[in-house]
């Protein structure tokens, strides 16, 4: 039996979606027995997107042309395509000023007159290419990942919660924040799978891992509203890792 | 009538006899501030006027996550070997003494399930009396259930001792030197109007179909699990296969789910039972207050109060029959 070929790639991203993966040191060796690690420039040398892959796992947002040719090579190549992160998943924190003007942007890092950039404003892979499973996280969990490389091996691809942070932080039973506290907690409206990591050391959730099947984000407004957080404050918050929340949204 | 007793200062004595069967569990708070059943080593370790915990007992049960089936390609599928360690969990209020009751007719009914009855033979109980507060409901706070195997009811000065199943009865035997005698009159059982008004819906079948409560409810609801969390009876779980990195081997988990996550009624290739909220709260209200199966017309709900307290948006489903109950209003 061949090895399964992998790509793992990065667009626009810092990168540390693919450390979570050479972060595995424990399954590393196992892992390079398993597959064929085709095109990883992070981890390698070789630098040619050639031949056909089982999977390619991509990092980052797309925001360049350079961008996009990548990923169209990938997935014109791969049997299954993986958003891998939070900004391949969403936007990520590269979209968290979609919003603003462009031209605006450019200028305040740039300088005036720097000139057009051939740039974009960040979107997630689905808006360009058929996108067949993510796995979300600013950076994703480790297990999320490992589990969905045991699951390709058989063909096969994982299921993960589709509940909000709040059922692993009440699992662990850890205190609520945002009840208990009044702090602005995005864990209702967040995606599970971190074991509610930051709760669990008393840090309140910042969204990373993005919005949750069917969140309630207008419920989750009206309850911040409530303990006196300003709306500018909450869609701050909220903003940072997805930029496209529809605010009225109940299911 | 002539009662066992405990005094405040043999409790101590009390609790390292416990260990003799098994590794002694109780009411604690957490340095956050959370309180929790978890282990304990010396009685400053224990909350004794807790309220109640975060989570029930059944975790002790049922934990929120479990391997149920190890795979491997040589053996098949196997349940897990490991034994169930033996534990005391002490300070056990009724009303969770009752959650416990109830998971063993669903888990040691018609099917018993075994890793089920692994663990709950080897979970020793007492029970303990408590103060009722805003939230909680339960028909008897001092009445000593049925299932707790001793159960310590709360005086001035220490606690009326009793042992109320076979297990219990030995161990109080090995228990009278730490206990005196006293005449005490056992207390009246606590009547609550709303598990009389709970019970009354369950009797008669009733669903408020008109209530605007349902859609009030759907509105609000986060979805984010608390409330079946949370609940002494809560026991719907969802079960999970992953192939391990070696290719020959998988674990079948299963973990707590909620009615209220879209996931609960989804079946393969999509179709979902209970694609709305709203659909997902009656379900919930007619598992929870009616039954259903073989538990039809058993109330599971033991009025610990939890739900109450731990829903971020204040849903509380009694508000049904405080809205559409006219007998006992």
């Amino acid at each position: 039996m061949t090895r399964p070929s992998l790509a793992i790639a990065g667009l626009t991203a810092c990168f540390g979606c693919q450390l979570t993966f050479l972060n595995c040191e424990a399954e590393l060796p196992t892992l390079a027995g398993l597959f064929d690690f085709t095109y990883f420039p992070m981890g390698s040398s070789r630098r040619e997107i050639g031949g056909e892959f089982t999977a390619a796992l991509v990092e980052g947002a797309v925001s360049t042309p350079d961008d996009l040719e990548t990923l169209v090579r990938l997935r014109s190549r791969s049997r299954v395509l993986v958003a891998f992160g939070t900004c391949a998943r969403w936007g990520g924190v590269a979209a968290m000023n979609n919003h603003l003007s462009r031209v605006a942007m450019i200028e305040s890092v740039y300088g005036k007159g720097a000139g057009p950039t051939r740039s974009f404003n960040p979107g997630p892979l689905h808006r360009f290419v058929t996108v067949d499973f993510s796995i979300t996280g600013c950076p994703p969990e480790k297990n999320e990942l490992l589990a969905t490389l045991a699951a390709l091996l058989h063909g096969a691809l994982p299921v993960f919660p589709q509940y909000p942070v709040c059922t692993e932080c009440r699992n662990r039973e850890c205190l609520c924040l945002l009840i208990e506290r009044g702090e602005p907690c995005l864990g209702p409206i967040t995606q599970a799978g971190c074991n509610a990591r930051c709760p669990a050391v008393s840090i309140k959730c910042e969204g990373c891992r993005g919005p949750v099947t069917e969140a309630n984000v207008a419920s989750e407004l009206e309850v911040l509203l409530e303990k006196g957080i300003s709306r500018e404050e909450v869609i701050r918050r909220m903003r940072r890792f997805y930029p496209e929340w529809d605010y009225g949204q109940r299911s | 009538m002539k009662q066992r007793f405990l005094a405040d200062n043999a409790l101590g004595q009390f609790l390292d006899w416990l260990t003799h069967y098994g590794v002694l569990h109780g009411p604690t708070r957490t340095a956050e501030g959370v309180d929790a059943f978890g282990p304990v080593q010396t009685e400053s370790d224990l909350c004794l006027d807790y309220r109640r915990t975060l989570i029930p007992p059944k975790k002790y049960l049922l934990p929120p996550r479990q391997t149920i089936l190890n795979y491997t390609t040589a053996a098949g599928y196997t349940l897990p070997d490991r034994p169930a360690p033996q534990q005391v969990l002490f300070g056990v209020h009724s009303c969770d003494l009752q959650g416990i009751a109830y998971l063993d007719r669903v888990f040691l009914g018609d099917r018993p399930d075994q890793l089920y009855r692994r663990y709950r033979n080897a979970l020793t109980l007492v029970g303990l009396s408590c103060e009722p507060d805003p939230f909680c409901f339960c028909a008897s706070s001092e009445k000593a259930p049925r299932n707790a195997d001793l159960f310590l009811q709360r005086l001035e000065h220490g606690f009326i001792v009793s042992a109320e199943t076979t297990r219990g009865k030995g161990m109080l035997a090995g228990l009278e030197p730490l206990l005196t005698e006293i005449e005490a009159i056992p207390p009246p059982p606590v009547e609550s109007r709303m598990m009389i008004r709970l019970r009354n819906a369950a009797e008669r079948g009733s669903t408020f179909p008109d209530s605007p409560l349902w859609e009030n409810f759907a509105a609000r609801c986060l979805s984010c699990g608390a409330c079946s969390v949370c609940c002494p009876t809560c026991y719907c779980f969802d079960v999970l296969e992953h192939g391990a990195l070696d290719g020959m081997t998988a674990e079948r988990l299963r973990e707590w789910d909620n009615c209220l996550f879209r996931a609960h009624g989804e079946v393969a290739g999509g179709h979902n039972f209970r694609p709305t909220r709203r659909e997902r709260f009656l379900y919930r209200y007619l598992h929870k207050y009616l039954g259903f199966g073989a538990l039809a017309g058993v109330p599971a709900c033991v009025g610990c109060g939890r739900c109450r307290v731990v829903c971020p948006v204040a849903i509380d489903l009694t508000e049904l029959f405080a809205e559409g109950d006219d007998v006992c209003a």
